[in-house]
């Protein structure tokens, strides 16, 4: 589905990603742990039209997403769960979501407001609030309901447990288990070792700017070694 | 004289008149800059042009009514222009060369306005139907001064109106907040601050329309306007249409009501009041992001 070939980016002169490749196939889930500036993160921006690539090839869906905006990216069927969640501070809880259900609805789309706040019923309590209102929990909630509704074939994940209450995490947890259940494609980068690898199908490892260790969850839990040299777990 | 109740009230008058303009101005500039960071400082020379295509058209046709219909259509016909010859290629050319351009770009209006409408002052009649004098809260005022009072606060429920209760109002402040979450969302940013750039010329030059009966229509009328407009956006928090409509009334009440009681202070008392403003709150009295 996703497929992310020898790329290359960084920001201005500064190569963060030197030849990384991994792939999300359809309806499965891709974890990339790593180290704090191992480049996951920008791995992500590059998915999503928000760095250049200088090198590589980034396919979606059989077609390339090079040299595209992140509008387009968006429309392509990517939606982005940034590790700072960017909520809209100025816009109500509602209008968050309204930004995101009217733009991408459309006649049986799987997700709908409704659908959405039965997945999320704090949030129901919440419309009518600022963005700026919310709890960092609530934040989460909110930028993974409003990717949902952008009913997207991929959804790209980057830290969503990152400073969360351990009753929270739970939650997102059994939300995201469920939407791989459906089999909702996802690519997650994760800190949260056990998080990510009780969720995953594949996980790779991004050590320096390239994957530096490939295999399944049962296989990074087994092996010490690679833990130690690349979690530091 | 200032214990006159009539005084203070032709003055507050006055002042709402002066805000209603700076408003009409600094929403504009404001909202193009919360979107596009970009500073424009061709915006006071874009309230000029609407002044003198004002003229020209209200002249041609014998009816003020040209003038408020033409010049916020060229005007923002002009700022398509603009946008595509220059500011789209300036975006990401850092705030230095935007200043630098848009600084060149007044001296390029200033002397479009000496060939093309000489160096004298200029002006045209306002319309009939608000020509005359009024009377209102036990004064007698202006009509058509009362009209600009009107006209800015339509503008101004009409603003807030789209901004914040439409999805094109969502999809600005969204931008303002934050335009590369606002992309990840499928939102054409590029496109809504075309929209929005367009929107704020047509009403710099309607702005100069509306003021052209009042004040003279002069080729420096756009750089005299510019700065306190720049103070109006800096005091309100760039990007915010709160921001604006506090500033506007602050700078218009503050400029007019200094120039009656304290004509020695006018001159620096709005100056004295952006470094009060930047001191107690640099980011503005109602900054856009959080």
């Amino acid at each position: 589905m996703l497929e992310i070939e020898a790329l290359e980016t960084g920001y201005g002169e500064t190569r963060v990603i030197h030849g990384l490749s991994l792939a999300v196939p359809p309806g499965r889930v891709t974890a990339v742990l790593g180290r704090n500036g191992a480049g996951k993160s920008t791995t992500l921006k590059a998915v999503m039209g928000l760095l250049p690539a200088s090198g590589g090839e980034i396919r979606f869906e059989g077609r390339s997403l090079l040299g595209l905006r992140p509008f387009d990216v968006a429309r392509r069927g990517l939606a982005y769960v940034p590790e700072t969640r960017d909520i809209f501070p100025s816009l109500t809880v509602r209008e968050n979501l309204e930004l995101a259900a009217r733009r991408f609805a459309r006649p049986g789309a799987a997700w709908t407001l409704e659908r959405a706040l039965e997945l999320f019923p704090r949030l129901r309590e919440r419309l009518d609030n600022g963005g700026q209102q919310l709890s960092g929990g609530e934040q989460q909630m909110l930028a993974i309901a409003r990717a949902l509704l952008m009913n997207p074939r991929l959804l790209v994940l980057d830290e969503p447990t990152e400073g969360l209450a351990p009753i929270i995490v739970q939650l997102i947890h059994g939300v995201l288990g469920d939407l791989r259940r459906e089999g909702l494609s996802m690519l997650l980068v994760e800190q949260n070792f056990g998080f990510a690898t009780s969720l995953a199908d594949e996980v790779r490892i991004v050590g320096r700017g390239t994957v530096v260790w490939a295999g399944t969850p049962a296989e990074i839990r087994a092996d010490a070694d690679a833990q130690a040299q690349w979690l530091g777990v | 004289m200032t214990a006159d109740v009539s005084f203070w009230i032709v003055q507050a008058l006055n002042a709402l008149q002066l805000s209603m303009l700076f408003f009409l101005l600094s929403v504009g500039l404001t909202v193009i800059f919360g979107l596009l960071h970009f500073v424009n400082l061709a915006h006071g020379a874009l309230y000029a042009l609407g002044a003198f295509v004002g003229f020209t058209a209200a002249t041609l046709a014998g009816s003020y009514w040209a003038a408020f219909a033409a010049a916020p259509i060229v005007v923002a016909l002009v700022g398509v222009l603009l946008y595509w010859a220059l500011i789209r290629r300036m975006r990401s050319a850092g705030p230095m060369n935007q200043v630098l351009v848009t600084f060149g770009l007044i001296f390029v209006f200033l002397d479009v306005f000496r060939i093309g409408w000489g160096d004298i002052a200029l002006g045209f009649a306002e319309p009939e139907l608000f020509s005359g004098r009024s009377e209102l809260l036990g004064v007698v005022y202006p009509t058509y001064r009362l009209f600009i009072i009107g006209l800015g606060l339509a503008v101004l429920a009409a603003l807030s109106l789209v901004l914040t209760r439409t999805q094109i109002g969502a999809i600005i402040r969204a931008g303002v907040d934050n335009d590369a979450m606002a992309a990840c969302m499928g939102i054409n940013v590029e496109r809504v601050f075309f929209l929005v750039f367009c929107v704020g010329c047509a009403l710099a030059g309607l702005a100069g329309a509306v003021a052209a009966p009042v004040l003279s229509v002069t080729t420096d009328m756009g750089t005299a306007i510019l700065i306190p407009t720049l103070i109006v956006v800096v005091i309100g928090g760039l990007g915010s249409l709160k921001g604006a409509i506090a500033g506007s009334l602050l700078i218009g009440f503050v400029q007019t009501f200094g120039s009656v009681l304290a004509p020695q202070l006018a001159a620096i008392l709005i100056y004295a009041l952006l470094a009060g403003v930047l001191i107690l709150k640099p980011a503005g009295l109602f900054p856009a992001r959080g």
